[in-house]
């Protein structure tokens, strides 16, 4: 079951929470943070991260085109002679996979590493309510799906001729919008009568204490983690904000 | 727990919402999310483009929500699409995202109204909803000069003076217009996908 995640060949386990807590903290740290440098260290800090949940191969690709891009910001930005309106376009274009990169690589974290259970247990144990789990659980479980399906439905598309490239997009909206999200809402609600059909089965809809084969707990790594972030969070914050625009990280 | 569901199910014929709705409600909030991210991500280079994504993202998403507050009925599916979106959003930003949370209660509440079962209020509460597209522009209002020095130091000169240039005191007004306007070509587009293709299949 590689593609729902699960971090057994990990060095580090890490606490469901914990994962919950950088994807906070990654969308406080992209809108706090004013500097390229400052951005691209707490992306490598996440793509190590990555690497010790277990999945060393997809941090090693993330960090690479991580790297790439930016070798080809500071090149662009620092050259002399390029056309104005290229070093525009490549620095907009750089700079919204720099500004996207921190959250979906913790989202990533999130569903690549962690198993729905884990998840379940671990939010169950700070006796949250079961109505509020479920849903959060589900999107987590959800995001591969949709992805999934999406490169499904522009398969299928492909093959009858429909091409989805920005051009075709451009010129007929409207189709556009029919032949992708109508097959892909509906082999969606087919996957989600599936779930909800398993859900049943595990007995998720009656109202009790539920035991766990898992074992989650608050481990020493989550505490160095969490502190850790809290102290790049109040790094940023402050010192970003009291420098504005300046260099420092 | 949940007191709020035993209150919609005294005012309306809504029953409480179950653990199958919860699960429609979450894996329709990721297709919202994932839709979203797209049309953001793709938009996000041009200034003009960036500003006006309540737009796009109204056409594109109104499908997604309106079928799944049709699949639900029940109170609580609003609700739970807005706060996921909420919390993947605009959880940077405190203020923008208690502003998300009060849209989607709004558009709950809009529902509500139509004690789940008139078709119209089941339209208009996407007008409601999708204001929650202005709400991750809030830091752009609310704190200016701090945004504007991250442009500038993320993109360019050109593209914060863009962003600047575009931000004035109209824009709040302007972006509300935008998201009304996209939720209403939106819905358009929905209600006939939806009569085309799911009230046939039997669906909703």
């Amino acid at each position: 079951m590689d593609f729902y995640g699960s971090d057994e060949r990990g060095l580090i386990k890490l606490d469901p929470r914990t994962k919950f807590f950088i994807f906070l903290a990654s969308g406080i740290m992209t809108f706090r943070s004013y500097s390229d440098v400052g951005t691209a260290l707490y992306s490598v800090l996440l793509c190590i991260i990555f690497a010790l949940c277990g999945k060393p191969i997809q941090a090693l690709k993330a960090s690479l085109l991580l790297g790439l891009v930016l070798f080809f910001r500071v090149v662009l930005q620092n050259s002399q002679g390029a056309p104005e309106v290229i070093v525009l376009l490549i620095t907009a274009l750089t700079t919204v996979f720099m500004f996207g990169f921190p959250t979906v690589m913790s989202l990533l974290l999130i569903v690549k590493t962690t198993r729905i259970s884990q998840f379940l247990s671990a939010f169950q144990a700070m006796h949250f309510p079961v109505k509020v789990i479920i849903p959060i659980a589900v999107f987590f479980r959800f995001l591969p799906t949709v992805t999934d399906e999406w490169n499904g439905v522009r398969k299928a598309m492909a093959f009858r001729g429909i091409s989805l490239r920005p051009v075709q997009i451009i010129l007929n909206p409207w189709k556009t919008i029919e032949y992708i999200l109508i097959p892909m809402l509906f082999s969606s609600m087919a996957v989600m009568e599936e779930l909800a059909s398993a859900t049943m089965a595990r007995g998720m809809d009656v109202d009790i204490k539920r035991t766990s084969y898992e074992q989650v707990k608050f481990g020493i790594t989550d505490l160095v983690m969490v502190i850790l972030l809290i102290g790049a969070i109040i790094f940023t914050t402050i010192l970003g904000n009291s420098v504005k625009g300046g260099t420092v990280l | 727990m949940a007191k709020k569901e035993i209150t919609a199910a005294s005012e309306g014929k809504a029953k409480k919402l179950g653990t199958k709705d919860l699960i429609f409600a979450g894996a329709f909030g990721a297709i919202y999310i994932v839709l979203m991210l797209m049309v953001v991500m793709s938009c996000g280079v041009i200034p003009i483009l960036y500003v006006s994504t309540p737009f796009l993202v109204g056409i594109v998403c109104a499908t997604v929500y309106e079928l799944c507050i049709l699949k639900v009925r029940k109170f609580g599916a609003a609700l739970i699409l807005g706060i996921l979106f909420a919390i993947t959003t605009s959880s940077a930003y405190l203020p923008g995202l208690i502003l998300a949370i009060v849209v989607a209660v709004l558009a709950e509440i809009v529902i509500l109204m139509g004690k789940y079962r008139s078709k119209k209020m089941f339209l208009l509460s996407y007008v409601v909803f999708n204001l929650n597209m202005v709400c991750p522009f809030t830091n752009l209002y609310f704190n200016r000069e701090s945004f504007i020095a991250m442009a500038t130091e993320y993109y360019s000169k050109e593209y914060a003076d863009g962003v600047a240039k575009l931000a004035n005191g109209a824009l709040p007004v302007l972006q509300i217009l935008l998201a009304v306007s996209g939720a209403a070509i939106g819905l358009l587009i929905a209600s006939k996908l939806i009569k085309k293709h799911f009230e046939k299949a039997g669906i909703v």
